[in-house]
């Protein structure tokens, strides 16, 4: 909410004509700003170096959660004469018809975090959703030693994430013929729908369920919520989620479970960056996200795809990781 | 029924009485054998669902939605309607949660504070919701759906200035009792929920306030004139179903181990289902919270037993929404006959 207004105001600020005239105005539509992930995000996004020395105009749109109110914000950019965009659209297909316009005005877009169906995107910085899958199943076939039976627990069907990490997920299964999915639901990305089915499915399968591969943390904290309701050991289940909350730091730091990072801050900074460049053609990167991954070379941000590597959080990291959330 | 009698005896004969009677009895047993034949199915075709656990697992997964449709129940027999608590679920929680985490970011300074206090401020959140709520209906004569509707959108929007929009976790041993909590093996949640319905049981069935509750519902305009205050039976059962909303926030909230400022989406159409489903009258003044309990039980075994058997959860909502339909059209039936 706050940032709604900080937006509002910065927004009024924009379109007084004497103060844009050499600062980029660059606009970031995310889908929503209800939820950690997008918060942090955000929150990377002005904090990083351009925005603070005063480099950039910066404005955060906070998109709601809803295709349409993105694609108003769209035109309103296009409108106010923003010089780049970077986009975080609520779904992959509903999103490219905002990209197609500000295009059609020349305004460079630069994706992050979530993808659109759109060849008309400057660039794109987010995670590969398919290596996190893989990975966190991965974790938990591990930790029973490639046999046994598991559960997962999806996010909402269809969505691009779900759809991905999915994906990952069963290419790891594949590598372990002797496991078995014996459920297989979604609980809508919702700890409490998580919780529920863990629930029943506890009572369904008795002393079966050995792994339970959560397609994000909140749903991996349900699955623990459960087991521990049903007085259950939960040390006894490997359990795995995706994204990093605050949460599932914790949860790791008490050995219930793994969590793959999603590194929202090098998304947000990674793209800003390229939508700078994007602008200014002597520009160069400020963030230090690019030293950090050098898995992810900045090739004079032409890239059309940068891939932000995921990081398991361990019991060695994490304690670093959460003193990053204070 | 009494209730309704007690302002407008009923004048018919013995045989439209016995009639009327068997109508009210099929009406009201049609959904507990709907629900003992539900369990029958499942009993069979699954063996575990009849077992302690599974049991213990269906009542818990109840007990919040049950408490939102025994207030709900009392909205709803006075021609009302509560669309916000949902929304109250959500701010009375992340309001409780603020006041009983160890998080220092996330809580309130100076605290974690004794959960007693943090479950009274929650119920204190939700009441005042409901309080406004109330006044808007009942002073100002705005329709229950809008007041109630304009409180959906303002008690989330103040949720999440309230929360900064973050999630409140690390709650204390205490105040995680209420969701997490077991005594002599019945959780702590399912204890609550038993004690609200007795509670609205005994209320509505055997005292004053129940009866002009039903009065008000059914025949405003005789209740007024038989002297009962209309106005302030309107406002209180919003403060009811606010102050349970909050409660139940809470109880979300322990359960899960955080308070999310997205909690509880869409909870108020699980809570009317239960009442519709429970055979209450959303033409008001005909109902029972017995009704409601059924109901909510319903709702909760028919999602559990295709759990267990590993359907879909698609299908529970296709069923849901027949249930709904169904005991809608049973309650038509009922109207026609009288």
């Amino acid at each position: 909410m706050k940032k709604t207004l900080y937006a509002i105001l910065a927004t009024t600020a924009l379109t007084m004509p004497a103060m844009a005239q050499d600062k980029p105005k660059i606009g970031a539509a995310v889908y929503g700003l209800n939820a950690e992930f997008m918060q942090i995000w955000s929150a990377a996004l002005e904090d990083h170096p351009a925005v603070k020395e005063g480099l950039v105009e910066l404005t955060i749109f906070d998109g709601r959660y809803d295709a349409l109110v993105q694609q108003e914000q769209f035109d309103t950019m296009i409108a106010q004469d923003f010089d780049a965009i970077i986009f975080v659209p609520i779904d992959i297909e509903a999103g490219a018809a905002a990209v197609d316009a500000a295009a059609a005005a020349g305004i460079p877009v630069v994706g992050s975090n979530t993808r659109v169906n759109s060849d008309k995107l400057k660039s794109y910085v987010g995670s590969d959703d398919v290596k996190s899958g893989y990975m966190e199943a991965k974790y938990v076939l591990d930790k029973i030693g490639c046999k046994g039976e598991v559960v997962i627990i999806e996010g909402p069907i269809g969505q691009s994430a779900q759809i991905s990490r999915l994906e990952g997920n069963m290419k790891a299964l594949a590598e372990c013929p002797d496991v078995k999915v014996i459920e297989q639901q979604t609980a809508n990305w919702s700890r409490a729908e998580a919780q529920t089915l863990m629930e029943n499915w506890l009572t369904a399968h008795p002393d079966m369920i050995d792994g339970v591969i959560g397609q994000n943390d909140e749903m991996a904290l349900g699955a623990i919520e459960a087991i521990k309701a049903a007085g259950l050991n939960v040390t006894d289940f490997a359990i795995a989620g995706i994204d990093g909350i605050t949460d599932a730091l914790l949860a790791v730091k008490a050995g219930d479970m793994a969590s793959i990072l999603q590194d929202a801050r090098a998304q947000a900074q990674g793209a800003l960056d390229v939508a700078i460049k994007s602008v200014k053609p002597d520009y160069e990167p400020m963030s230090d996200i690019w030293t950090t991954y050098s898995d992810m070379p900045w090739n004079g941000g032409t890239d059309a795809e940068y891939s932000v590597p995921w990081t398991p959080v361990t019991a060695e990291n994490v304690d670093a990781l959460l003193a990053l959330r204070q | 029924m009494e209730a309704k009698q007690a302002v407008a005896p009923g004048t018919e004969g013995r045989g439209a009485g016995l009639k009327r009677r068997l109508a009210v009895y099929g009406q009201k047993y049609g959904i507990l054998v709907a629900l003992v034949l539900v369990c029958l199915v499942l009993a069979v075709v699954n063996e575990y669902f009849l077992t302690a656990r599974n049991i213990t697992n269906v009542l818990r997964q109840t007990s919040i939605n049950g408490i939102l449709a025994v207030g709900m129940t009392f909205v709803i027999l006075t021609r009302g309607i509560d669309l916000s608590v949902g929304s109250v679920v959500a701010l009375a929680g992340i309001v409780a949660a603020s006041l009983a985490t160890t998080s220092s970011t996330a809580g309130v300074a100076g605290g974690p504070y004794p959960a007693l206090l943090a479950i009274a401020a929650g119920l204190s959140v939700g009441m005042a919701c409901g309080a406004v709520s109330g006044i808007v209906v009942s002073r100002f004569a705005v329709p229950a759906f809008v007041a109630t509707l304009g409180m959906l959108s303002a008690a989330r929007g103040l949720t999440l200035l309230y929360g900064g929009g973050r999630p409140v976790p690390e709650l204390t041993p205490g105040f995680r009792v209420i969701g997490t909590g077991e005594v002599a093996g019945i959780p702590v949640l399912v204890i609550i929920f038993a004690v609200v319905f007795l509670i609205a049981w005994w209320v509505l069935s055997a005292t004053r306030f129940g009866r002009h509750v039903y009065a008000a519902g059914g025949n405003p305009h005789a209740a007024v004139v038989s002297g009962i205050n209309v106005r302030r039976i309107r406002f209180l059962v919003y403060v009811i179903s606010g102050g349970l909303a909050g409660l139940a926030g809470m109880m979300l909230a322990a359960r899960t181990g955080s308070a999310l400022p997205q909690a509880g989406i869409a909870y108020e159409l699980d809570a009317i289902a239960a009442v519709v489903i429970g055979g209450t009258s959303l033409a008001g003044g005909v109902g029972r919270v017995t009704g409601t309990l059924i109901g909510a039980l319903l709702i909760s075994v028919v999602n559990n037993g295709l759990d267990l058997m590993g359907v879909e959860s698609y299908y529970q909502q296709v069923i849901k929404g027949v249930l709904i339909v169904a005991a809608v059209m049973l309650d038509q039936a009922r109207h026609r006959r009288e």
